[in-house]
């Protein structure tokens, strides 16, 4: 049997709990550990385990912006929209990272390379605009620097 | 059980000791706007919409037991306040218009709207939603339009005590009803459809002609 979805890896966190209700969020973000983010197999699994429906898993997963119910790309980017970013111009360098990624905020590409979303502050407002890929900051965003964050684009 | 005697907006009422302002007033025709109650479930207290002054005090009366010589006003200026903000809030994010609705005629949110005579042109100044949401049609027995719908909880709270099939998903502006599990799931009762206060969740076509 294939374990694409980490079934083995999900087994091992089970242990661990008692199959009560309320360790439902304990769980989830103990299972998105696995993949980045939570396939419908892995929240079916869940469900059967804490014997309650499979919505309501989904309900609950679908409430926090923690819990991803689609897969995340290899690279993240996260733009900023704080009020320092914004009044230096976030909203057009989210616009112009958009158009170059052909994303609209929140949409992951077709081939899983990148993800884009807006954050509502990183914490680092005095390098305002910040855009963030992955773990690495990259402070004092121009429109024209944030289309050479991604090189591999322009080849 | 013993009975207490209240005053609902200057007539003298006689209810049960547990029942609650909103029945009281309901059982003796006196109507308060509401759209999350229903007599077979538990107040959920989840719009807003039923509240009152009771002893001086705003209170929801769904969700508040009659007492012995209790004064309830059903109407005041400031539960008009209160109360207009939250229905009109309900009103701009409910994009759809009434005609050729399938819930128009016996809709609770008609009703609130000709009660608490909403002006439809206050509700504009209210940033309204942008897109038309599609239909959810995966169940086999009825159809979901979220445009319609109040997220009054009462199909949920309905369908978790008998098959437990329905669910609230998202959050904020983003909220809906959804459907969930394999079509065997649903017992097709209904019940979630003849409960709804709107025009959200209705019979599929071919259903509802054959009875």
């Amino acid at each position: 049997m294939s374990d694409e979805f980490g079934e083995a890896a999900l087994k091992n966190i089970l242990v661990f709990y008692e199959g009560k209700r309320s360790e439902l969020i304990p769980i989830l973000q103990e299972a998105q550990g696995i993949n980045g983010w939570l396939p419908r197999e892995v929240m079916q699994l869940i469900a059967d385990f804490l014997h309650i429906n499979e919505g309501e898993v989904h309900s609950v997963a679908s409430f926090y912006n923690q819990f991803r119910l689609m897969p995340l790309g290899r690279k993240m980017v996260t733009v900023c929209r704080g009020t320092a970013c914004h009044i230096r111009g976030a909203p057009q360098i989210l616009v112009d990272i958009g158009q170059s990624l052909r994303l609209k905020e929140g949409e992951t590409s077709p081939d899983l390379e990148y993800t884009l979303e807006s954050v509502a502050c990183i914490g680092c407002c005095a390098l305002a605009p910040v855009v963030k890929v992955n773990h690495k900051i990259h402070g004092e965003m121009t429109r024209e620097r944030a289309v050479t964050l991604f090189p591999k684009l322009s080849e | 059980m013993s009975k207490v005697t209240l005053t609902i907006d200057g007539l003298d009422v006689e209810a049960e000791k547990e029942t609650t302002i909103l029945r009281a007033a309901l059982d003796n025709d006196i109507y308060i706007p509401h759209l999350c109650y229903h007599p077979e479930l538990s107040p959920s207290g989840i719009c807003r919409l039923c509240m009152v002054n009771a002893d001086g005090e705003v209170v929801m009366s769904c969700q508040t037991p009659v007492d012995q010589g209790m004064v309830v006003k059903t109407k005041d200026p400031e539960i008009d306040r209160l109360r207009r903000t939250s229905i009109e809030i309900l009103v701009a994010n409910h994009h759809a218009s009434c005609r050729g609705c399938p819930g128009s005629g016996p809709c609770a949110l008609q009703k609130i709207m000709a009660y608490i005579r909403i002006d439809r042109k206050r509700v504009r100044r209210l940033r309204l939603p942008e897109e038309d949401l599609p239909k959810d049609q995966s169940n086999p027995y009825f159809d979901y339009d979220p445009n319609h719908c109040v997220l009054c909880n009462i199909c949920v709270q309905t369908c978790e005590k008998i098959q437990g099939a329905l669910h609230v998903i998202g959050r904020g502006i983003r909220t809906q009803i959804a459907f969930y599990g394999n079509n065997a799931d649903c017992q097709s009762c209904m019940e979630c459809v003849a409960r709804c206060p709107v025009g959200a969740l209705t019979a599929k076509e071919s259903r509802s002609t054959h009875g």
